[in-house]
């Protein structure tokens, strides 16, 4: 199999795992978890597309001397790796807001269970 | 010195919220004068887009850099943005606000600016967890741990779609090389499923659109105006624009609209909660928009403002309660907004919402406009239950605030004015049947009121709860395999 085609699949299986445990999990500090889970999966992605052309980051080391020419190495791909550079400082900003919020509700229900938050129960409760 | 081209005013636009913003966050006592500019230097745009003044695509950064098209499908929802944002800051004048309220309403308001114009997938993603995460620390503005949990509840939600909609703008880019919205045509049908998974969420359209209700009804009346006003607009104007270059997406949006029109409606004719039935009705409208990408933009406006002014007067509902609503007597600064809003709404000439209709019936083919017609018998039904409450008679003692709300008082005669401008303009006979069309319509949906208020005691009179949060989370699921299995 294409080592790119078997990457990419188990790439796309850890986005599925992801989205299963928000699913799945009661705990809501472990569905936050879930969620980082399908974030690295496609920073991975982003990685792997521009690592499709070369592995050599494109920067150019020194300046070259005039009339020389650069060796073809093969490069990656600059513009997805600019791109996924962008959503891991979003991504990264939002895991810190959900974090607080979560400490927050921890004195609600300290083992977070999803229940106690959900279905309207906190109604009686939040409006004590 | 030459004046400054369009593009220079353009970027200046679109940098003025932030700008303002962060000067807001220095001189607290100007925030709500630099809100009300930045409103104001949107809705100029608006209207210099509409007059042909400015350039209708901008590429910046060269070939993968950001585009944008402040085209004529932008100019409405611009408009939209520039008066509920102004609403909420003059409706909010005389009182203090939690906060950096105007500081996060300038940052919602670029974001929304900017995604209504973006056309490619890296700016639109940037843009929408941009009005994501402002929309979030709005909601959060009551700190109470209600708002805690559904301001959690949004942003999860919210942030997962955006990572699925990513995983389908990397595939696009791996077949097409380019992250253009004319690019996803060719890129396959997995691509496109999984970045309608993430707008269709963000639009909060049929199963995917189960956070918005809850999310609607629960926030402080401000954000509820500007959630269900304009926020929700940030996923549909992409999704029109997809749909124009993407002949798989036109054959299936429809279809989804329908869909998701029919569940907003049947839920919110069985609602028991007043700002519930108006956040119900939020999804079944704007599937209505997505039907016709030429008619959705003017369909939006006209449901934008008249949803904002109904949130924001439900701040002074005396209860919200629908079972004894009409034994409440509703003072006249509730009672006429709730009138004209839901009137509009409900498509009565001659005001924008008419109009609005009158142009989606025009360009939907016969069956679909015949079923447009049933779901407006039916919104009409929707808002029947707001209409028994009585005038209150006797000036009640005075209150703390004025009793007419000026943000509530620009919405409607933006609803009356835009209305008339509407009627000069596209004037032709063929309107006076869609009229009369419009007062049939009215009274079959009273009738259908009446019909149905004896049945809402019978204890089976009830639909299932679909909002916890597995619910929410399994119907993106079931709406993404769908259209993977669905989309050719």
């Amino acid at each position: 199999m294409d080592p790119f085609r078997l990457l990419e699949l188990l790439i796309l299986v850890a986005v599925l795992v992801g989205f299963v445990g928000l699913l799945l999990r009661r705990n809501l500090f472990l569905k936050v978890l879930a969620m980082d889970v399908m974030g690295s999966a496609v920073v991975a992605l982003f990685v792997l597309v521009a690592a499709r052309a070369g592995l050599r980051s494109p920067i150019l080391a020194a300046p070259l001397a005039p009339g020389a020419v650069a060796a073809p190495l093969p490069m990656a791909d600059p513009i997805p790796q600019a791109v996924i550079l962008t959503a891991i400082v979003i991504g990264l900003s939002i895991q810190a807001l959900l974090l607080v919020v979560i400490t927050r509700l921890a004195r609600v229900d300290p083992s977070l269970d999803l229940a106690s938050f959900d279905a309207g129960r906190l109604d009686a409760e939040g409006r004590r | 010195m030459a004046p400054p081209s369009g593009e220079t005013l353009l970027i200046g636009w679109l940098l003025l919220p932030y700008t303002a913003a962060f000067l807001a966050a220095l001189l607290p006592p100007l925030a709500r004068g630099l809100a009300l500019l930045c409103c104001l230097a949107t809705g100029a745009v608006a209207l210099a887009i509409q007059a042909g003044a400015l350039p209708a695509s901008l590429s910046l950064l060269g070939p993968y850099g950001v585009s944008l098209q402040p085209d004529g499908l932008a100019a409405p929802f611009l408009l939209l943005n520039a008066l509920v944002c102004g609403a909420v800051v003059l409706d909010s004048w005389r009182r203090t606000l939690p906060g950096p309220f105007l500081l996060l309403l300038m940052v919602l308001h670029g974001g929304l600016a900017s995604a209504f114009v973006a056309v490619d997938l890296v700016s639109l993603y940037v843009t929408l967890e941009v009005v994501g995460i402002s929309a979030f620390l709005l909601i959060l503005g009551s700190r109470s741990e209600r708002s805690l949990w559904l301001a959690l509840r949004y942003l999860l939600i919210g942030n997962t779609v955006m990572t699925l909609y990513l995983v389908g703008a990397a595939v696009v880019y791996l077949a097409q090389g380019s992250f253009r919205l004319e690019a996803v045509a060719g890129a396959g049908a997995a691509a496109l499923a999984l970045l309608l998974v993430g707008l269709l969420t963000k639009a909060g359209l049929f199963l995917s659109g189960l956070w918005l209700p809850r999310t609607h009804a629960e926030a402080p009346a401000e954000v509820s105006a500007l959630l269900s006003g304009v926020v929700v607009a940030a996923g549909i104007v992409p999704l029109l624009r997809l749909s124009g270059v993407v002949p798989a997406l036109a054959a299936v949006l429809p279809v989804i609209g329908l869909a998701s029109a029919g569940l907003g409606l049947v839920f919110a004719l069985v609602e028991a909660d007043a700002k519930r039935l108006l956040a119900w009705s939020t999804l079944s409208q704007m599937g209505l928009v997505v039907l016709a990408p030429a008619a959705g933009g003017l369909y939006a406006l006209g449901h934008g403002l008249a949803k904002a002014a109904l949130f924001l007067v439900a701040r002074r509902f005396p209860g919200r309660d629908l079972a004894g609503w009409a034994r409440r007597p509703l003072a006249a600064g509730v009672w006429v907004p709730l009138w004209i809003g839901s009137l509009s709404i409900v498509g009565v000439p001659p005001l924008l919402g008419f109009f609005a209709k009158a142009g989606l019936d025009r360009t939907l083919p016969g069956p679909t406009g015949l079923l447009l017609s049933l779901l407006t018998v039916g919104t009409a039904a929707v808002y029947a239950r707001l209409w028994g409450a009585p005038l209150q008679e006797a000036a009640a003692p005075a209150p703390a605030e004025s009793a007419w709300s000026p943000g509530v008082l620009l919405l409607l005669a933006a609803l009356v004015l835009l209305g008339a401008a509407e009627a000069s303009r596209s004037w032709s006979p063929e309107l006076l049947p869609a009229a009369a069309k419009a007062n049939l319509v009215l009274a079959a949906g009273v009738g259908l009121h009446r019909l149905l208020q004896p049945l809402r005691h019978r204890p089976w009179f009830r639909l299932p709860d679909l909002e916890a949060f597995p619910d929410l989370v399994g119907g993106m699921g079931v709406v993404g395999a769908g259209l993977l299995v669905w989309i050719r």
